[in-house]
């Protein structure tokens, strides 16, 4: 406490009292729109509520599909449902789940209580998560509703080609599935990027790293994984829609491609993605457990050890769905370490939150069963996953009811217990009303045990033969009790998740203002007194519980004694930390309540949804105000620099910043990670298919010329070279030179990749010929779609520089366009390297 | 928490007691199965005893004595049972299981064996056997093996992606449009042991199952010896009919029977349809009336299959054909 | 409020009866003026965005007239036969078609030959599924403006005849007219001259007997032979059947597809194609086949293309045969179909099998 008191011995608290008006401005600063305006509003605690909820919608719709499928196979020989429509079902049972309620759902609840929990005002892109839940909710909706019109895809969540290729699923059902899921992912990388960069650049001053609560660390290790993983998954969506539109054969062996391209490429996505569902899942029974033991977190460095470990293991552990492929022993016995090594990061973290409870004396709340069912569900469900990381057992088991029970075990357990579990932990922060402890507990025994009644006895029909993914099956096999008990029991579920609802219903009114309060005395910061501004004043933190180690905390926030006691500029703001120590570096402004966002999603959303049913040109109608719309957003983004504004506490901070000081660089970093990976994905593909039939590769004299490439290197290379001058015209205020010169080097950049790309074509290389022709001219695709960005960029600085929008210090959409500039270079130098360099070396 | 557990626990021997042993990864009948249920037991006591800690520890936790508490609330026992008990328990597993994947991949050194190469379509299986003097004989959605003989599978796809599995006799492996992979296994005692279509080929993946049939050394070769012969015209006269109808319906553009005009590829080779327990990818058992009926309207009985409805046919022709079908044995 | 009782005072108009629903009434000018505009616009909105076939095809054309003059003359009159008496006192009337075609495109043309008009009792085509035929009325309406009396008979009967046709004398229990109406299309002792209709001259009675059976109750869809077969008793299908199979089959004549690759139809036609699933077609419609199915050596290629085509498309029917073959044409690529039907085509009808 020492070493905290003199952190805090600067000048604060502030003098009371505060002067008059400032609570006022900054309540109508932040005041929502009302009525139905507030589809316009950006704000985190409503566009977090938006998500959650349609999140959950998706949760108890696709549950209702669970139970179809449960009905179905109640007995043999069952005609309840047909073929066609039972394998519909099923595949929209495992892609809702999976895309449009697990992922947006723990986004969503880091939307909601991230900035709460780091006393930040909002995330440091509102209008990107606006942007991110409107996109995520058009798209979902459309996609859900194909099932309504036998148009749902029926290819099972993974989507195996060749079944899912033009000739074994014909319609454009497949279609639906790539392009809507496709498009969501987009949405979840948009969020995670703002999720990065508020966990690294929004918390509260004083809260270091270390100090972080863990569901940030593992709200930021969950977008990280996102940032790449979804790239990977991202680009077989890509291929396989190329595959079936126009026939560029990537997965097709009798063209070269080859099916397990496919399979590497999803898993490599697929495998992250149950980490990043179940982490932050931990992250909240990392929280829920301290406040409700009443201490804190045992293991916090452990743990936060344990997180990291856990997101770098689960990227090297996909090969383990397909131990059946017939993949060559040895590799088999690698992932298969892997996959084990695996299960002690989550061991670690199972038996620190036990050894919490034994510290502490664990409240018998709602919150609390949930939890104990999660230890409960959650060990079993990794035990399992041990087994099936043997490499023999997974050979019986895989694809049989055996796996089915594994993976509900470890996402229901490892992800919906704790989302129930934050329902009823988190409801009095954000509602009038707790929810009743009496119905949450009735909720939590009927979900526990009908989930067991479910899912035990699926092990044992998975061991005596039953696979996944039937419609039916034949009487006399032994099938027919353990799946009449788990039907059953599935109703149990239902009865519960219905209880939950019930209680919501009843219980839940969103609150702008506090609600009950601390209920649980709980020591972080979203407990402290709360508004749609989130807290009055931004406290100071000097440790990991604030509100256990600093008493009167919440009343001095709530008085105003703190940093930024009400609006400093006038506008909607933030405060941006230093990402190691949480020093207070500038005053971030915020984008109030637009359509812009709204709009742009809803027509990104309409471009891709109308694409898949062949209306091209309304599509493109929407592609174009989807453009413009994102281009009237961002014309109101990046506000001129204005005084520095003095927060409060002795603490006077600029309201502008460029370089890496600024937050949206950092987002601009994120983005060519994200890019990044796209092409890293391309890259294994590229070479995996070299690996698989080299003959395809070219003779050197099948190849474009070296010159022609010779010469766009060299125009790149130029391009590449205009940057740090644009940039030094920029420096000595010369904006229109400046901006020529950079206008010059794109056109140079895209005559570049666009010489390239033609010179393949000239060769007489075409993308339906070979698996090999359509990498080649997918890495055209990939430049292409760093390049548009790059020239709509330079288009848009120019019209800003003419209105007066841009100069030598409102800079950051220069220096944005710097850096994505230079990464397209980088991009298409490597790119190129590929496709010419590795023909040669190896032809 | 124990009051909870009691209940799915109890329900177990229940259930295996309703077990039929057909179709059963915990009933095996030769090595390579038995050898991946010892490793299953040893897996499920393993999590059993981890489970027990895990909960103990819990309740401990929760209504434990100070001093176990304290015990519990220590970071070195997160050390002892989060880092090391996992690490040593788990290296331990991982050498047995790499053992038990070699034993089951590598290829014993005693007899040449036999080779079958199966090709999984939508939604039924192609059989070829290799003779001893190299010839390749057809047959479909059943495959015939002697006991106590290694059988090397050469598994392929002529479609989607399918996986072979035969749970009685070994895991399973997927058959991959493009690749061929190879699965070796052998049984113990004659008998019949389904096996099923594991991986999600669209459509009717659920009725795309088959049978193997494990015979007696010399049983088996006998068969064996025999299958490329053609058999005797039928006796009966509406056989004979109906194995004229069979050519003149056009049944062989797309079936073959050898040593008749019919020498289609497309579909099941029907030589010897007549000895198989079940039509249609073991999803109804072999009856004249059955097969009847699939002729009639196969989408009846598997939606999507390729074949026609031949109700063009009459029911008499129909019944004909199936016949004549049920005395190819 | 206002729409309310503007409601309210159309039932009370419409229930007190003092509307007339005389015909021969004929309609108000502005209702006329009205509806007419209504129908003009309906059918540019409705009009499909489609690409015509070629209209000036002499098959399509001859195709159209010969059901043109079954079924359209009566109500919209012909070259040398004016509209009947009767149906010109229908409200609307039907108008002149070698008039009044000229005010509408080949899609809107196709549009009202497919769908009808509602209020007007011009009916739709009996088989919505087959738009090739509906193809067929609208090139023979882009050719009917130009006729004269001479040139349209020579369309719909051919070169002059002065005798009976030979067939009359076999049907003793049926009307020679059946022969008649059979042989404008399908000739008898000549062939179709049409290459898009059938040559049933020596197909197997049961093929014959089945077809005009399954056209007759609506199983097997054809606005052109539904009608004609819709008023067959049953000894005249048998009759029909027979006298067509007695005649001997006529190889087609016309010069093949300059595209079609007939090694690929030969081997599709002879084994089959395994990796698309399909049969050889001659395992079923050789000449040793059952007679329950269609002789296809020397057959008509741009029929069998249209009929694959229809089968592929999902139209065509319910009947027995239908489903059997639309199960297999379903699987046949566009070039599958062209090569194929000219390789069969051009086969003598005694060749192979």
């Amino acid at each position: 406490m020492t070493a905290a008191a003199s952190e805090l011995d600067r000048d604060l608290p502030n003098p009371l009292p505060r002067p008059e008006g400032e609570l006022e401005q900054l309540q109508a600063i932040w005041a929502s729109p009302k009525g139905w305006r507030i589809f316009s509003d950006v704000n985190n605690t409503v566009i977090g509520l938006f998500y959650i909820g349609t999140a959950f919608l998706f949760f108890l719709m696709a549950g209702v599909l669970g139970l179809l499928i449960r009905l179905q196979l109640a007995v043999p020989s069952n005609t309840f449902l047909d073929q066609n429509t039972y394998n519909q079902v099923f595949t929209m049972h495992g892609t809702v789940m999976m895309f449009l309620f697990a992922v947006p759902v723990v986004e969503a609840l880091g939307v909601l209580l991230l900035p709460q929990m780091l006393a930040a005002r909002d995330l440091p892109f509102p209008r990107l998560s606006a942007y991110a839940f409107w996109a995520y909710f058009v798209g979902g909706m459309v996609f859900f509703t194909t099932l309504f019109f036998d148009l749902a895809p029926q290819g099972g969540w993974f989507m195996y080609p060749p079944l899912t290729n033009e000739r074994y699923s014909p319609g454009i059902a497949a279609d639906f599935w790539l392009l809507g899921i496709g498009f969501i992912e987009i949405s979840a990388i948009a969020g995670a990027i703002e999720i990065v960069v508020g966990v690294l650049r929004t918390r509260a001053p004083g809260m270091s790293l270390t100090r972080m609560p863990i569901f940030a660390w593992t709200m930021l290790i969950f977008a990280g994984m996102i940032i790449f993983a979804f790239p990977a998954v991202i680009l077989a969506t890509m291929m396989l829609e190329l595959e079936r539109a126009f026939g560029w054969p990537f997965f097709n062996p009798d063209l070269g491609g080859d099916a397990l391209l496919w399979q590497h490429l999803f898993w490599f996505f697929g495998h992250p993605e149950v980490y990043i569902i179940f982490l932050p899942a931990a992250g909240m029974i990392s929280m829920i457990v301290p406040a409700m033991a009443g201490v804190p977190l045992v293991g916090y460095r452990l743990i936060v050890v344990a997180l990291i470990a856990t997101g770098f293991f689960s990227f090297g552990l996909w090969v383990h769905h397909m131990f059946t492929t017939g993949i060559p022993v040895r590799s088999l016995g690698f992932f298969s370490a892997a996959s084990m090594a695996v299960s002690v990061p989550s061991g670690i973290q199972v038996f620190a939150w036990i050894a919490t409870i034994a510290a502490g004396r664990m409240k018998m709340t709602a919150a609390s069963l949930f939890v104990f069912g999660f230890l409960v569900i959650f060990t079993l469900g990794g035990l399992t996953g041990v087994m099936v990381a043997m490499v023999p057992f997974d050979w019986q088991v895989h694809d049989t009811y055996f796996v089915v029970a594994h993976f509900h075990y470890v996402l229901v357990g490892g992800m919906v217990f704790p989302m129930f579990a934050a329902f009823y932990y988190w409801m009095p922060a954000i509602s009038e009303r707790p929810l009743s402890e009496r119905l949450g507990k009735w909720a939590f025994w009927l979900i526990f045990l009908g989930f067991n009644t479910t899912f035990f006895p699926m092990h044992l029909t998975g061991l005596i033969g039953m696979p996944r993914r039937v419609y039916t099956y034949p009487e006399g096999l032994g099938w027919e009790l353990p799946n009449m008990i788990s039907t059953l029991g599935a109703f149990g579920i239902a009865a519960g998740v219905g209880l939950v609802v019930v209680d919501l219903i009843r219980n839940f009114r969103p609150a702008s203002s506090g609600g009950p309060g601390n209920v649980w005395n709980a020591g972080t910061l979203e407990w402290l007194p709360n508004d749609t501004y989130a807290t009055r004043s931004v406290p100071r933190v000097v440790s990991r519980e604030p509100l256990w180690d600093q008493p009167g905390l919440s009343e001095d926030v709530e008085a105003g004694r703190y940093y930024l006691p009400g609006s400093a500029t006038g506008m909607r703001e933030t405060i941006v930390t230093s990402p190691i120590d949480g020093e207070p570096q500038y005053l971030m402004r915020l984008p109030g309540p637009g359509w812009s966002p709204v709009f742009a999603a809803v027509f990104t959303a309409a471009f891709f949804l109308l694409l898949t049913v062949k209306l091209v040109t309304i599509a493109m109608i929407c592609g174009v105000l989807a453009i413009v719309s994102v281009l009237v957003w961002m014309w109101g983004s990046d506000p001129a620099p204005t005084e520095p504004a003095d927060i409060g506490g002795g603490v006077v901070l600029p309201t502008y910043a460029t370089g890496p000081l600024s937050h949206s660089w950092w987002a601009m970093i994120v983005l060519m990670l994200v890019a990044g990976a796209l092409f890293f994905s391309y890259l294994f593909g590229y070479l995996y298919l070299w690996t698989v039939s080299p003959q395809n590769w070219p003779r050197l004299d099948a190849l474009p010329p070296l010159q022609t490439a010779l010469t766009a290197a060299a125009l790149l290379l130029v391009s590449g070279s205009a940057i740090p001058i644009s940039a030094a015209l920029l420096k000595a205020r010369r904006c229109w030179p400046s901006l020529v010169v950079a206008t010059l080097g794109v056109a140079t950049y895209v005559a570049a990749i666009t010489v390239d790309g033609w010179s393949q074509w000239a060769s007489g290389l075409r993308p339906d010929g070979s698996g090999y022709a359509a990498l080649v001219f997918m890495s055209s695709v990939l430049q292409a779609e760093i390049a548009i960005p790059c020239v709509l960029m330079v288009g848009f600085l120019l019209v800003r520089l003419a209105a007066g929008r841009f100069d030598a210090t409102r800079r950051v959409m220069f220096d944005n366009l710097a850096l994505l500039w230079g990464y397209g270079i980088a991009q298409a130098l490597f790119g190129m390297l590929l496709t010419h360099g590795f023909p040669r070396l190896v032809g | 928490m124990r009051a909870r557990w009691r209940g799915p626990f109890l329900l177990l021997p229940l259930l295996l007691a309703g077990c039929s042993t057909i179709q059963s990864a915990l009933h095996p009948v030769g090595p390579e199965a038995s050898r991946i249920l010892d490793l299953t037991w040893v897996l499920f006591a393993l999590a059993a005893f981890v489970t027990i800690i895990v909960l103990s520890a819990l309740a401990l936790a929760l209504f434990g004595p100070d001093r176990a508490r304290r015990r519990i609330a220590d970071g070195r026992t997160i050390v002892a049972l989060g880092i090391v008990f996992p690490v040593v328990t788990l290296t331990a597993l991982l050498g047995y299981g790499l053992w038990v994947m070699r034993e089951n991949t590598s290829p014993s050194p005693a007899q040449p064996g036999l080779q079958v190469e199966v090709i999984g379509e939508q939604w039924w299986w192609r059989v070829h056997y290799r003779l001893p003097d190299g010839t390749i004989v057809a047959s479909a959605n059943e495959v015939r093996i002697p006991t106590g003989r290694e059988v090397e599978f050469a598994l392929r796809s002529a479609d989607v992606i399918h996986s072979f599995w035969v749970p009685s006799l070994a895991g399973k492996l997927d058959m991959i449009p493009g690749r061929t992979n190879h699965l070796r296994f052998s049984a113990d005692r004659p008998g019949v042991y389904r096996g099923q279509c594991a991986e999600y080929c669209g459509g009717a993946h659920a009725l795309m199952a088959f049978e193997v049939v494990a015979m007696a050394p010399e049983d088996f070769d006998a068969w064996l010896a025999a299958l490329p012969a053609t058999l005797p015209p039928p006796a009966e006269p509406e056989a004979t009919r109906g194995g004229e109808l069979f050519v003149a319906a056009g049944c062989g553009g797309c079936h073959a029977v050898r040593g008749t005009a019919a020498d289609g590829t497309t579909g099941p080779d029907l030589s010897r349809v007549g000895e198989r327990r079940t039509i249609a990818a073991a999803t109804l058992p072999n009856t004249p009336d059955n097969l009847a009926r699939f002729i009639a309207e196969p989408s009846h009985i598997k939606p999507g299959v390729l074949m026609p409805p031949f109700t063009v046919l009459s029911a008499d022709e129909r019944r004909a054909i199936s016949l004549y079908l049920a005395g190819l044995r | 409020m206002l729409g309310l009782s503007a409601l309210a005072g159309a039932v009370l108009f419409a229930w007190s009866g003092v509307y007339n629903v005389a015909a021969s009434r004929g309609h108000w000018w502005v209702t006329d003026v009205v509806l007419r505009f209504a129908m003009e616009s309906s059918v540019r909105t409705h009009a499909p965005d489609v690409e015509p076939p070629e209209l000036n095809d002499p098959d399509l054309v001859l195709l159209g007239a010969g059901h043109y003059y079954s079924g359209c003359a009566y109500c919209h009159g012909a070259p040398g036969d004016p509209i009947d008496p009767v149906a010109s006192q229908m409200l609307p009337s039907p108008p002149d078609l070698s008039e009044r075609s000229a005010q509408w495109t080949d899609t809107q043309l196709f549009w009202l030959v497919k769908h009808g008009l509602k209020y007007a009792g011009m009916p739709a085509w009996p088989a919505q599924d087959r738009d090739d035929e509906v193809w067929a009325l609208v090139a023979f309406l882009r050719t009917l403006p130009d006729l004269d009396e001479a040139g349209y008979r020579r369309l719909v009967h051919g070169p002059e005849r002065t005798e009976a046709p030979p067939g009359a004398a076999v049907l003793a229990a049926g009307s020679p007219d059946d022969v008649q109406s059979c042989v404008r299309c399908h000739g008898d002792a000549d062939a179709p001259r049409s290459a898009l209709v059938p040559r049933i001259q020596g197909q197997p009675v049961e093929v014959l007997s089945r077809a005009l059976r399954d056209y007759a109750s609506g199983r097997r869809h054809s606005g052109v032979m539904q009608q004609m077969a819709a008023d067959l008793k049953s000894p005249e299908i048998d009759a029909l059947a027979a006298y067509y199979a007695s005649l001997p089959r006529i190889a087609a004549d016309h010069a093949p597809d300059a595209e079609a690759n007939f090694e690929a139809g030969r081997a599709l036609a002879e084994q089959g194609l395994r990796s698309a699933d399909l049969p050889s077609c001659l395992s079923c419609h050789g000449n040793d086949g059952l007679p329950i199915f269609p002789r296809l050596l020397g057959q008509n290629a741009r029929y069998m293309e249209e009929q694959l085509r229809a089968w592929k498309r999902g139209g065509k029917g319910t009947s027995d045969a239908d489903r059997l073959m639309g199960n297999i044409a379903q699987r046949l690529s566009d070039e599958q179909i062209r090569d194929v039907s000219a390789w069969l085509a051009a086969q003598p009808v005694d060749g192979v099998r």
